[in-house]
């Protein structure tokens, strides 16, 4: 009994304080996912790293609500805010709100008020809480761009760390120079005032207005442009930057650009801030209108120069561009919601979307216009604003004509940054402001062509800067449909303000209960740049003496 | 650690030899029940003072050797009252026990350590024995708890087979963690296998410690509380052999009548036919949709423009629809609630051997369970258990004893249909996913949901152009998904326990809870189908997915007790009634989680159909998880005889999740009791409150932060064939504190003897518990600016608050030797708060039920549901200071229903600014019992659930607004003296928000916060004993029980069942008050057949 009650007394003591519990047993680490001291440690590392934090941080993270990328969400306020799709049947978003003018002034006079001001809806959505159910349209850009700026910053904060080859860390550090380019840009675009954050892990409250957003936005832009000239091995660059951009989108006009494209591709960027970040009025068909009372100021003419000069090295056809593609598996953006444009698609006559294709985006195609055989007729939608005749299809794969939007994979090539059309329009349109409206209209007629239109060129057709500038707005908005860019140009051109600040939107299609009227006046009164979201704004309040509160509106 | 070693080792060298008794004369005798006279085993017979002692043998029967000189015997059972009787000459000691019903007697574990009489407890801990559990058809141990626990809200939130309950004890205290409590049985926590996969049958005893002064005995995982569960153990006699087989019919509860508008305003010509705007009469396309619907009248201005047209949405909103025409032309109206909620069924079978002799004791039990779910009938849910509890007494003194139970679940309910799956599923107590029953919603009431195409199929959706927009018809995922569920749970403890001498008993468990489970829903290629979508989860075109979702849990735990005890008048012959208890013990938990996921895209619309036959494939997830905790417990108890007794402990704990890896955290408690009724100056009252005991306790428990919290990682996946590594949104905190719970309970056990000679309310048993308790480092993501590159941070965040009262009331209202009946009230009240968050800001959370926005702001109640209100008076103030409604135009508005609406426009008029709208928790619960017993063959028993002023925010409801659909549509209302459906009212209330009217729509709005008060008819049973009045040879019970369950609800929510909860995840700390894709519970009537034999 007595060697019993010795062997279980040892046996139960051995177990309680036996091999169990040690403390290094307590560093469980978390074998699932990478850390950025053990797996950021070799070129392979950074390569995965400065992928993700441009495509997923920047372009896919908090997108979810509406189609699930920065191309559809973002973007997809772009398209909205600049009246090339309506959102009729979202009831519980206010994406069925914010991009609805004030009144319609159909032709014999009379009104149609729809009850929404843009600018309140803006303001009543922008707190943390409407953030929180999806209704504040001021907090995606944002996010997503700061998101992106803050990913740059760790990637440069390591390139040097990983590797000496100059060759491999000038490309690293392009890559990091343009998107961060390329944030302050979108940021500096959107909102009243921005910040600046260059260091790793770094904040600031230190709020400058949106033209200080915009310089650094070139600034960077051009440090990429110069670091490029730091690659002396072409063959290192290409192999870094090919791992940088998903093989699936490099097909069509994506690819591994060339130092030289990449640096035709910062020209139209550069071109495109001060384009986006300044007045050009074409009211009511004056080309010389004045808007007053605008967060920005007009186009001067050494704009337009410097425009010129930029474009004229900026893309050509053939270029490699920035784009994005949908794949079945392992994406960042589908093919059925990752796109403004795959937001518009309705499958059938009696499917549905989130999007509907707007009657302003559709008066700009001329007759016999190719591209207009993406829209099918079959199916109308009523609403006050957003009542159309037009769906768009799932496109016009395989033809040599322009395809706005497929919802089958692959198929549909999107445009991140810059594109030849863009550029070309650029060329177009600076010529134009230049007095070279032949030249200008030659641009066009390049457009035209490249995409597939089939109609008659305008070269030598017209004559005055106004019917220039019209068939200038009228290819722009057709030809640039779903980049993310509408709202800049409806901004610079001023139908977006008040028709009391000299705005508004002139010989406008509108179709309303059954019937079509035409030379519709719409007055849009939107707010220009938007203020910053409450979420920065109230957990970090600005120290320096700009608000973040556009004071114009 | 090495000196705690020594400490163990220590105590473990002190051992003592046998003491000798003189023995010179025998006493023997028959102990019965005094309720119906049978003999009962296993009782225990105790010479009073001394370890001397037996048992009952099977007939009831005992013999004992005691010295000379006499003394007392103590009979005793679990359940029983515990008797003493002087020996004297006697020889021949036979006596008859009767139910304790005070059960103070009755002897806890949970939370005591040492296991302790609850008249000697300085804590609250609940108990319940298996005969007060009802036999809910889901067989299920949580379900069967709901009402039991006094203070406990425990609440049965969805009637989906499989889904775990809610579950708060004290308060709300943690963010992230939730509220579930720590699970135990038989002496070691169950980490991997859910509550509700236990077999009801096979449970002998619960143990509910609620409070953290309590659960401080549990350290780090303490906080919320434990439950623990005692299975079924052989018991002394002759093979005991059970069966039981029930059948229960179940239908989902909607005692608020939720249905579509029977009526409409829709655009008809004279024969009500419904036409478009030419006049052509609608019908129903090769789609299945309608084109051209319009409203009876155009949405006009004041001054007469068209502000929608007929055929447009927004005519809803003209003051000149109203909804007062049938659908008896061309469009029929039909119930889609029918067409979806059929009725479901409930199998149980359950087999239980037990029985003991000599050293050896056994249970055996089988049971199966199988539910077939109400939703379109669409798959079954099915249970088998097998358990085993051994026990044996190897030597004298050294028992061994081993628990087994192994579960196979299998479940092929559809993914959306309740159906499991997903990321993360594995880790337990998840619902399922309902995603798709409710996508009917938005359908409109004049399409058949089980309308087919001439090939067979179910249309995907039926739309009818400017309504039902969003809608989806239900049995195309039916018709399409297909989901299969298996799971197989062991849960096997180890027990040895050497009882070395009267002063030391060592004690040692080793668990082992292992899971293994796999998901796989598959989406057939719907390509050929006739409206050219789909449904999925991965794939992005109609040609089909697999799912597979592979799940492993692996849990142990090893509790090392070490119980030494003295008695100082036995031992040491002090003439002082003390005795005291230590208890040592080394607690080590480790648990390891393994997940893969995966997905192919793409399948054959010819079998076979499987993964390999998937065009491209990815893998989803690949993840594991470990976690280890242990630490060191010493409590002390010492107790004055029955005067009372204090305890004094701590426990320290070291955890893998904790910042910084290796600091331990150390949770101290003390609690202590006086029995006042024990004292001569109390003898005056005595024979009005024979029983009176005030008692203390304090305590620390925490929650451990999230397994990875502390480790800093980036995210990765693939982009095509890249491997990517990117920042999460929100990155982790290498310095996480546990969460840290403070309490202090104080409470009272009494007894006031009201009628001691009659045999109705011969006297009231009442135990009360306040508590007060605080947490800090409560772990939780705030905001950050955006600017920095994400928006929010994990870190020790938040400081709450909550305390509440609780109460349990017994009266054994009749006790005559024909008829009992045992009436037994519960009632708990709490609340809880958020005291501070870091950084101030006040935290915006989304409601995973759907859109419905809540915040955590400081000085606020946990949960509150944020939105915009509308308007009550006239005079009404924006917060500028200027009136809502200017002063003079009063006239151009009404009071309906207590809400401002303007009388043109029909439209209720909403505030400007969202604010909360109200803590959604319950203001108290209560339960009502009452058990009769007529003779010894007829039972009947009833239990009343009131859970009063808690509130849900009817999502449902406001969703079915959104296209008019919802039935309040049809129903009249009187504004500005004028009479009628108005559909623009209605739509105000959907589409108002703070900016104008058409608003924002959808916004959060009180007009869909609900009062969810409700009395629930939770059980009532009804049960027939043949054997006992056939007097059956070899039966001991053969009983017919007729059981209906939640089959009277009495509540004015307008939903479906008000006591669900929002929460996709049981036990969310925040998010329960929002009514939108849970299912409503089940009313069951089950009739069922037990036999003993």
């Amino acid at each position: 009994m007595t060697k019993y009650r010795f062997i279980s007394t040892l046996v139960i003591a051995s177990l309680m304080t036996g091999n169990f519990a040690c403390n290094d047993q307590l560093e469980v680490g978390n074998p699932n996912n990478p850390q950025t001291a053990t797996s950021v440690v070799s070129v392979a590392g950074l390569t995965s790293l400065a992928q993700g934090v441009v495509y997923i941080d920047g372009f896919y993270d908090g997108d979810s609500w509406l189609g699930n990328s920065y191309f559809s969400l973002p973007y997809g306020y772009q398209e909205l805010l600049g009246d090339m799709v309506g959102a009729p049947t979202a009831l519980n978003q206010n994406i069925n709100r914010i991009s609805q003018p004030n009144y319609f002034t159909l032709a014999d006079g009379s009104t149609i008020v729809t009850g929404v001001a843009n600018i309140d809806e803006m303001r009543d959505n922008n707190t943390r809480a409407r953030t929180g159910s999806g209704y504040n349209a001021t907090y995606y850009q944002w996010l997503n761009m700061y998101a992106l700026n803050a990913g740059c910053n760790q990637v440069l904060d390591l390139i040097e760390t990983i590797t000496d080859d100059p060759s491999t860390i000038a490309t690293f550090q392009a890559w990091a120079y343009w998107w961060k380019g390329y944030a302050y840009a979108s940021i500096g675009s959107m909102y009243y005032s921005g910040l600046i954050i260059d260091e790793y892990g770094g904040t600031s409250s230190d709020y400058v207005t949106n033209d200080v957003v915009i310089e650094r936005s070139n600034y960077y832009f051009n440090l990429a442009y110069t670091t490029l000239d730091g690659v002396s091995d072409e063959g290192t660059y290409s192999s870094v930057l090919g791992g940088l951009i998903p093989d699936f989108t490099q097909v069509g006009n994506g690819g591994v650009p060339t130092v030289a494209e990449w640096k035709r591709n910062i020209n139209t960027m550069l071109a495109r801030n001060i384009v986006f970040n300044h007045l050009s009025p074409v009211i009511n068909g004056n080309p010389a209108a004045t808007i007053t009372g605008a967060t920005i100021s007009p186009m001067t003419e050494a704009d337009w120069q410097k425009v010129l000069e930029l474009a004229s090295d900026g893309i050509q056809e053939g270029d490699v561009v920035f784009t994005g593609r949908s794949v079945s598996t392992n994406y960042f953006f589908t093919a059925t919601g990752g796109t403004a444009a795959s937001l518009t698609i309705r499958s059938s006559a009696s499917a549905t979307s989130t999007f509907t294709i707007s009657e302003r985006f559709i008066q700009n195609f001329k007759d016999g216009d190719a591209r207009l055989a993406n829209f099918s007729t079959d199916t109308k939608t009523e609403h006050t604003t957003f009542g159309t005749r037009y769906r768009n299809t799932t496109g016009l794969v395989g033809s040599d004509i322009y395809d706005y939007g497929s919802r089958n994979v692959g198929e549909y090539e999107l445009f991140i940054a810059g594109s030849y059309e863009e550029n070309t329009l650029l060329l177009a349109e600076a010529n134009i402001r230049l007095g070279n409206i032949d030249t200008g209209l030659g641009y066009i007629d390049a457009v035209r062509d490249h995409m597939g239109a089939g109609i008659d060129a305008v070269a030598g057709t017209l004559t005055t800067e106004a019917d220039a500038m019209e068939e200038l707005i009228m290819e722009r908005r057709v030809a640039l449909a779903f980049r993310g860019v509408s709202f800049y140009d409806f901004r610079r051109w001023g139908m977006i303000y008040d028709i009391s600040m000299g705005g508004g939107s002139y010989g406008n299609t509108y179709y309303y209960n059954g019937a079509v009227y035409n030379d519709v006046i719409i007055n849009y009164n939107f707010m220009d740049y938007w203020d910053v979201p409450a979420d920065e704004a109230e957990l970090n309040p600005s120290t320096s003496d700009v608000s973040t509160v556009n004071p114009n509106f | 650690m090495r000196k705690m070693r020594k400490i163990l080792l220590l105590f473990f060298m002190v051992s003592l030899g046998y003491y000798a008794w003189a023995q010179d004369r025998t006493v023997s005798g028959k102990v019965s029940s005094s309720e119906d006279g049978s003999t009962l085993p296993g009782v225990n017979v105790v010479l009073k003072g001394t370890t001397t002692g037996t048992v009952t043998d099977s007939n009831g029967n005992y013999e004992l050797i005691i010295p000379a000189s006499g003394g007392s015997l103590v009979f005793s059972f679990i359940g029983l009252l515990t008797q003493e009787v002087a020996i004297g000459e006697k020889s021949v000691i036979d006596i008859a026990l009767s139910f304790d019903v005070r059960q103070l007697t009755e002897v806890v574990v949970t939370g005591a350590g040492v296991a302790t009489e609850k008249r000697k407890l300085g804590i609250a801990v609940e108990s319940i024995t298996s005969a007060n559990l009802p036999a809910a058809p889901t067989a299920s141990i949580d379900q069967a708890l709901i009402g039991k626990i006094p203070g406990a809200q425990i609440s049965s939130t969805s009637g989906n087979p499989g889904d775990p309950v809610n579950i708060v004890l004290r308060g709300v205290n943690t963010v992230q963690g939730g509220t579930k409590p720590l699970i135990m049985m038989d002496g070691i926590q169950m980490g991997a296998t859910d509550l509700g996969s236990l077999d009801l049958s096979n449970v002998e005893r619960v143990e509910v410690t609620q409070g953290a002064a309590a659960s401080a005995l549990y350290g780090a995982q303490g906080a919320n509380g434990v439950i623990q569960i005692f299975t079924n153990r052989g018991k002394e006699g002759p093979v005991s052999i059970n069966y039981s087989v029930s059948y229960a019919q179940n239908e989902f509860i909607n005692s608020g009548n939720v249905n579509k508008a029977n009526k409409h305003s829709w655009l008809t010509d004279a024969d009500n036919n419904i036409v478009d705007v030419n006049g052509n009469i609608l019908t129903y396309n090769s789609q299945g949709s309608l084109r051209g619907i319009a409203y009876e009248n155009p949405w006009l201005s004041s001054t007469g423009t068209v502000l929608a047209a007929q055929n447009s949405r927004w005519a809803v909103l003209s003051p000149d629809n109203v909804s007062d025409k049938p659908y008896n032309a061309n469009l029929k109206f039909y119930d889609h609630f029918k067409q979806m909620f059929k009725k479901g069924s409930t199998w149980n079978h359950s087999l239980n051997i037990s029985g003991a002799s000599g050293k050896m004791d056994y249970s055996l039990a089988l049971s199966h369970n199988n539910t077939l779910t109400p939703i379109l009938k669409n798959g079954n849910y099915e249970r088998t258990n097998l358990s085993a509890n051994l026990g044996t007494e190897v030597f004298k003194n050294f028992k061994i004893r081993s628990t087994t139970q192994l579960v196979y679940t299998y479940n092929d309910i559809d993914k959306g249909f309740g159906g499991g799956g997903g990321y993360k599923y594995g880790l337990g107590d998840r619902s399922g996913d309902v995603g798709s029953v409710w996508s009917f919603l938005n359908t409109s009431q004049f399409f058949d949901l089980d309308y087919k195409f001439a090939d067979g199929t179910p249309p995907a959706y039926q739309n009818a152009e400017i309504v039902s927009v969003n809608a989806w018809n239900p049995n195309y995922d039916a018709y399409y998904n297909t989901s299969a569920d298996k799971k197989v749970d062991l849960i096997q403890n180890f027990n040895a326990t050497y009882m070395v001498n009267k002063y030391l008993t060592l004690d040692a468990t080793y668990g082992l809870n292992y899971r293994n489970q796999n998901v796989r829903w598959t989406y057939l290629n719907q390509s050929e189908h006739i409206n050219g979508t789909w449904t999925g989860v991965y794939a992005s075109d109609n040609t089909g997915e697999i799912v597979n979702w592979q799940y492993n849990n692996t849990f142990q735990n090893f509790i090392g007790n070490a119980f030494i005890y003295t008695d100082f008048r036995e031992d040491f012959g002090w003439n002082i009634p003390l005795e005291t208890s230590t208890q040592l013990s080394f607690d080590y938990r480790k648990k390891f989680y393994k997940e893969y996921d995966s997905y192919g895209v793409g399948l054959p619309l010819v079998p076979p159909i499987n993964m390999s036959s998937t065009g491209d494939q990815a893998v989803l997830y690949d993840y594991e998880e470990t976690f280890i905790t242990y630490g060191y417990l010493l409590n002390q108890k010492i107790n004055f005889g029955e005067f009372g007794g204090v305890t004094a402990g701590f426990r320290s704990d070291y955890s893998s999740a904790f910042g910084e890896g290796s600091k331990p955290f150390t949770f101290p408690h003390y609690d202590g009791f006086i029995a006042l009724s024990s004292f001569s100056f109390w003898d005056g009252v005595k024979s009005v409150a024979p029983y009176f005991k005030l008692r203390a306790a304090y305590g620390k428990a925490g929650i451990q932060p999230g397994v990875f919290d502390r480790y800093v990682v980036l995210d990765q996946g693939n982009l095509g064939d890249d491997l990517y590594y990117s920042n999460p949104t929100t990155p982790n905190n290498p310095n996480l504190q546990v969460e840290v719970s403070t309490e202090l309970e104080v409470g009272t056990d009494f007894t006031v003897s009201l009628n001691s000679t009659g045999s109705w309310l011969s006297e009231l048993n009442f135990a009360f518990t306040y508590w007060d308790r605080s947490s800090e480092n409560v772990i939780y993501s705030v905001s950050n600016a955006p600017s920095v590159g994400y928006p929010s941070n994990k870190t020790n965040a938040i400081d709450m608050s909550s305390n509440g009262i609780q109460f349990s009331l017994n009266i054994p209202v009749i006790e005559s030797p024909e008829l009992k009946w045992d009436f037994t009230a519960n009632f708990g009240k709490q609340t809880s708060k958020i005291d501070a968050i870091a950084g101030g800001a006040d935290i915006i959370l989304t409601s995973s039920a759907g859109s419905s926005a809540m915040t955590l702001s400081a000085g606020q109640k946990i949960g509150q549901i944020y939105g915009y209100k509308a308007l009550t008076s006239f005079d009404q103030l924006k917060s500028d200071g200027t009136r809502y409604i200017p002063e003079g135009s009063e006239g151009e508005y009404d009071i309906v229903d207590g809400r401002v609406v303007n009388i043109a426009t029909k439209a209720i008029q909403w505030t400007e600014n969202a604010t909360s709208l109200g803590d959604p928790n319950p203001k108290f619960n209560a339960s009502f019992i009452n058990n009769l017993k007529y003779k010894n063959f007829l039972t009947f028993g009833f239990q009343f659930d009131w859970v009063y002023k808690s509130h849900i925010y009817n999502q449902v409801r406001e969703w079915m607004y959104r296209d008019a659909i919802h039935k309040d549509f049809a129903t009249p209302v009187t504004i500005g003296g004028e009479t009628g459906a108005y559909t623009a009212y209605y739509m105000s209330a959907y589409a108002g928000s703070s900016a104008s009217l058409n608003g924002g729509g959808n916004a959060t709005k009180d007009y869909y916060y609900e009062d969810a008060t409700f009395l629930r008819l939770r059980n009532v049973s009804v049960g027939f004993d043949i054997a006992k009045v056939a007097k059956l040879k070899y039966f001991r019970k053969l009983e017919l029980v007729l059981t209906g369950r939640n089959i009277l609800t009495i509540t004015k929510y307008r939903g479906f069942d008000p006591e669900i909860s929002s929460a996709t995840t049981a036990n969310s700390a925040f998010d329960r008050g929002v009514d939108n894709g849970t299912m409503p519970n089940t009313k069951s009537y089950q009739v069922g057949l037990n036999v003993s034999f």
